[in-house]
């Protein structure tokens, strides 16, 4: 724990046990969609599975980042991760992005995709509305998670028929925001 | 339809066992089945058993996330 990082959170008015809790759950949020979509890629096959899996992967790995990044902000602020793993997958922050009844279906597979990630942008968009100017840690974090989920919302929701996204696929390397975190 | 005092949906609080009632806009829902309502709790920062109109305005979502779920009653003003 960092004392006088908490002291200083605390005194800008941020209820620190409520953002800890919340930055649990989006942690929780990060590794189950990981291993979800995990399960969501191996079954992105056939000629117009093949066309997404790139960008599942690439979500895929920055959630995992993602996650990876979330950490020690929660143990700086004096919070810990749960010791029961099954209560950490109950305790997310979003729903399991499950595999399809039928998984050929490739509406239904961008249908989870897309709302997986639609849930990261509101979740994201709330920790930054709660710390903006307040714990700029944390906002800084948030912020720079919450670019990389609006992308992946964008490259997902193209394929949903909903206009074009204006954005590429990453050229080189994975999470260009978040990943001054991760060094 | 049902008609809830707030006393009465207080009972629907998700905890020990009981439903998960949320009240939007005098309209009673039932998130029981929801993933993200577990034990009536709702991002830490919302409980259910209770008017939550007011609350919705901060959320990072509107009321159209609660239209897949059911209408068990009506809430009265009192
Ligand atoms: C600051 C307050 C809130 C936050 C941060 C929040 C956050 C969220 C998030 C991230 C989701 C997932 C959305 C998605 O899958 O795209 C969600 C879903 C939902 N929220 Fe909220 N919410 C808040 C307040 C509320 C309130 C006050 C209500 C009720 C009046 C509410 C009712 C719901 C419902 C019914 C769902 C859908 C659950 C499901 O599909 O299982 N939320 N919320
Ligand atoms: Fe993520
Ligand atoms: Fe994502």
């Amino acid at each position: 724990m960092a004392k006088v990082t908490r002291e200083m959170v605390e005194k800008a008015g941020v209820n620190l046990d409520q953002l800890v809790e919340l930055l649990v759950k989006n942690a929780a949020a990060e590794l189950t969609t990981y291993y979800y979509y995990t399960i969501l890629r191996v079954n992105l096959i056939g000629l117009e599975g093949e066309g997404i899996k790139e960008i599942a992967e690439t979500a895929r790995i920055e959630d995992r980042n993602h996650f990876e990044a979330l950490v020690p902000r929660i143990y700086e602020l004096g919070g810990k991760l749960p010791e029961d793993m099954k209560a950490f997958h109950d305790s997310s922050a979003c729903p399991p992005a499950s595999l399809p009844q039928d998984p050929r279906d490739i509406q239904a597979m961008l249908r989870v995709l897309v709302e997986a990630e639609r849930c990261a942008v509101r979740g994201y968009t709330h920790l930054c509305n709660l710390t903006a100017g307040k714990d700029h840690r944390t906002y800084d974090l948030s912020q720079a998670i919450l670019n990389e989920e609006i992308e992946h919302e964008s490259w997902f929701s193209e394929f949903l028929g909903e206009g074009p996204s204006g954005h590429f696929l990453r050229r080189g390397e994975t999470s260009p925001f978040v990943s001054k975190f991760l060094r | 339809m049902r008609r809830f005092t707030k006393k009465e949906l207080a009972k629907y609080n998700g905890q020990g066992g009981t439903a998960t009632y949320v009240a939007y806009k005098g309209r009673v829902y039932d998130v029981s089945q929801s993933f993200l309502w577990q034990h009536g709790k709702h991002q830490v920062l919302h409980t259910a058993g209770k008017d939550l109109t007011d609350s919705l305005a901060e959320a990072p979502h509107g009321p159209e996330l609660l239209e897949k779920f059911p209408v068990v009653g009506i809430l009265e003003d009192s």
